[in-house]
């Protein structure tokens, strides 16, 4: 693999030198003469490979966004977009965020979407001060201040507002007394379930803790201990692959009460592999469903009418955060937009997108949070709403 | 410590230990004629485990019940149990008997086990894909038995009424049979059993197919319980290794017994102190007996306890 892999990124290194030197001076050029300057927004993810319809779906919302404000026609510049494909890898990374860099056109860049070549690739676009906002990256460590990831502006809640979500609706809607709170020792699991048990005990629930570690060979004792443990809410802080035989043995030992999990097991793959044992099963995510909330209808329509498919998850965030730089763009008027103004601007805007509100705090972490509820009925996964509103009402 | 607790804890312990303990059989078979670990047995499991997996999902049962059921679990111990039994034999075939031939010195043989061993996990997750799959429910009956206020599924009583049927079938092969003789006379001291008449070759290659069998069959239960995966055959195999060594490594009744003490330990581990304890006792057990009986709990090897 190393042996392959060094010639194909020193080559891409190699490419990517040649091609900044004779890219980088057009940026905005002839501003005069009633021709429209033009600028590019870029995009990075995954467009081949394993889990490549994520980065589809990304990249399609941006093309949308793009599409949309050329045709209106009230843009003092006309917009181009420019896709980099890391194949989700952290090892492909860098070169894809370099393609993007060295293209003097691109004045922000909407992705990386997973949060492994985000990590890789910051600090590319960090020296460079191209804005990155990335719509699905979701490793709460990626805004740590330490790392500094100037570029790096997150538009979508972390992995930690998952816990709260989950912990607001036990407590506010279902208003459980007592929640047994099951991770299962990843990294992912231990940060989501710590996050949920602060706030399940500040909203006054007794919180009873367990661990099952990913892989073991029989769930039959662990359901056991859900069905003697008295509580009357289960928390699962993990991924599918393990929650859907513990989902199916917990249904063998006839615990009925609400059980949650998070977007690690919020996948259709969690009812294939469970079964009917998967159904009542409450799941999260910081992904609205684009084709049933109202206000994402109209591009739920049109995403469906250009792509031939419809909206996936995260495509509507993908295209909020394209219109979020469009807006900025449009306040430079006439003036040349340069990409550290550019990200200037964005650090400091506020944006409100068909999803939800895009802020953002001086470490490029999104401020606020919505986290949408679903529930898995009948072998389907069902979207129920935003948790906050499901709770307050 | 609640009684009714107790109950809800040991069945499933007695469950997951009678898989441990048809497991462990097929190391301490090989162990006993050949004085090698077979550390390549956990993927026979897998394999087992597979061929179940591979049936069932072609056949897609659509909610069976009753004599359906019960032809379709035999199915699997018959597909699982062959399956179980050519991949051990071709193991013997290839990895193991050219060393033998040529006299290869102890250390060869460990690594070809798990030479072996790597390869047969690795090509499974190649041709089946990484990701874990379940196999297909055989019967809709989720029926629970109550048995001292603890519940009983139908097939915790599969997994430990095949084991029980396969323990006492294999004893009496061992003990009663010409062929269980031969084994015996091989384990006991091989080179007077092949002046004595014995085949030796065939002897050893009969004592894979039977662990073997053993072991596919094992898989397909474990494969029912929860999933199939190209590393299950891992941890599994080396508890009931650990199981073997536990009873006394190449003694039968010895398996048998270390791994139903691995299983419940590892369940009540589970209760008292959560899931996460549950390999740190089984193996704190493990060494716990050792230090006080080197040999196991029943110690001795095949040949002189029969």
């Amino acid at each position: 693999m190393i042996k392959i892999a060094l010639p194909v990124v020193a080559s891409a290194l190699v490419l990517s030198a040649c091609g900044s030197d004779d890219k980088d001076d057009d940026a905005s050029s002839n501003p005069g003469g009633g021709n429209k300057p033009t600028y590019t927004i870029g995009f990075q993810g995954g467009l081949t490979g394993k889990n490549a319809q994520l980065g589809i779906n990304e990249a399609n919302g941006v093309k949308l966004a793009i599409e949309q404000a050329n045709a209106k026609g009230d843009l003092p510049f006309k917009l181009e977009v420019k896709t980099s494909d890391d194949e989700a890898s952290p090892d492909k990374s860098q070169s894809a965020a370099q393609k993007l860099i060295d293209d003097g056109n691109v004045v922000a860049v909407v992705g990386p979407a997973f949060s492994g070549p985000t990590k890789a690739a910051s600090p590319n676009y960090a020296a460079a001060k191209l804005a990155t906002l990335t719509p699905s990256a979701t490793n709460p460590s990626l805004t740590a201040p330490a790392n500094k990831f100037t570029a790096l502006l997150r538009g979508t809640p972390n992995d930690n507002m998952q816990g709260s979500g989950m912990a607001t609706y036990y407590a506010k809607k279902l208003k459980l007394k007592t929640v047994l709170l099951i991770d299962d020792k990843s990294e992912y699991g231990i940060g989501l379930a710590a996050v949920a048990k602060a706030d399940l005990e500040k909203a006054g629930i007794t919180v009873k803790t367990e661990s099952i570690p990913q892989g073991t060979p029989d769930y039959t004792a662990a359901a056991t201990t859900v069905k003697n443990s008295g509580a009357d809410g289960m928390i699962y802080a993990g991924y599918y692959q393990d929650g859907a035989p513990f989902a199916k043995k917990l249904k063998e030992a006839g615990v009925s009460i609400p059980m949650i999990s998070g977007d690690g097991t919020n996948d259709p793959e969690f009812i294939k592999l469970a079964g009917a044992a998967a159904d009542n099963w409450y799941l999260t995510c910081p992904c609205a469903d684009a084709n049933v909330e109202e206000a994402t209808k109209k591009f739920a329509a049109d995403y469906k009418a250009k792509f031939n498919e419809p909206a996936g998850t995260y495509s509507a965030e993908s295209f909020d955060l394209a219109n979020m730089i469009i807006e900025q763009m449009k306040t430079f008027g006439a003036e040349k937009i340069t990409r550290e103004a550019l990200l200037n601007k964005l650090k400091a805007a506020e944006y409100k997108g068909l999803t939800k509100s895009f802020k953002f705090d001086q470490n490029g972490e999104y401020v606020g949070g919505a986290i949408f509820l679903y529930q898995v009925k009948a072998g389907k996964i069902e979207y129920l709403g935003d948790i906050d509103k499901l709770s307050a009402a | 410590m609640n009684l009714n607790e107790f109950w809800d804890y040991l069945i499933p312990g007695i469950s997951l230990g009678a898989l441990y303990a048809v497991i462990a059989i097929g190391y301490t078979l090989v162990y006993g004629v050949l004085q090698l670990i077979n550390f390549a047995h956990s993927e026979v499991f897998m394999v087992g485990a597979f061929a179940a997996l591979l049936v069932f999902t072609k056949i897609e049962p659509s909610n069976p019940s009753g004599l359906m059921s019960v032809g379709l679990v035999a199915l699997g111990f018959a597909v699982s149990g062959l399956a179980g039994a050519g991949t051990a034999f071709a193991l013997e075939k290839v990895a193991y008997k050219p060393l033998r031939v040529r006299n290869a010195p102890r250390l060869a043989f460990l690594i070809s086990a798990i030479g072996a061993s790597f390869f047969l996990t690795h090509i499974a997750g190649k041709l089946f894909g990484r990701d874990p799959k379940p196999i297909p429910d055989l019967f809709v009956n989720k029926k629970v038995f109550e048995i001292f206020g603890a519940r009983v599924s139908v097939l915790q009583l599969i997994m430990v009424g095949a084991a029980i049927v396969m323990m006492i079938g294999l004893d009496l092969l061992v003990n009663r049979t010409k062929m269980g003789m031969g084994i015996r006379a091989v384990a006991q001291d091989a080179e007077t059993a092949g002046l004595m008449g014995v085949d030796i070759n065939k002897v050893i290659s009969r004592t894979f197919v039977i662990g073997g069998l053993l072991g596919g069959c094992a898989g397909f239960l474990f494969g029912l319980n929860s999933q199939v995966t190209y590393t299950m055959g891992f941890f599994p195999g080396i508890t009931a290794f650990a199981a073997a060594v536990l009873g006394g490594i190449g003694n039968i009744r010895g398996a048998m017994i270390g791994g139903m003490v691995l299983g419940i330990v590892e369940s009540f581990s589970a209760w008292q102190f959560g899931d996460e304890w549950r390999y740190v006792s089984a193996f704190a057990v493990l060494i716990l007996v050792l230090m006080f009986r080197p040999t196991g709990i029943l110690g001795e090897r095949l040949g002189r306890t029969a």
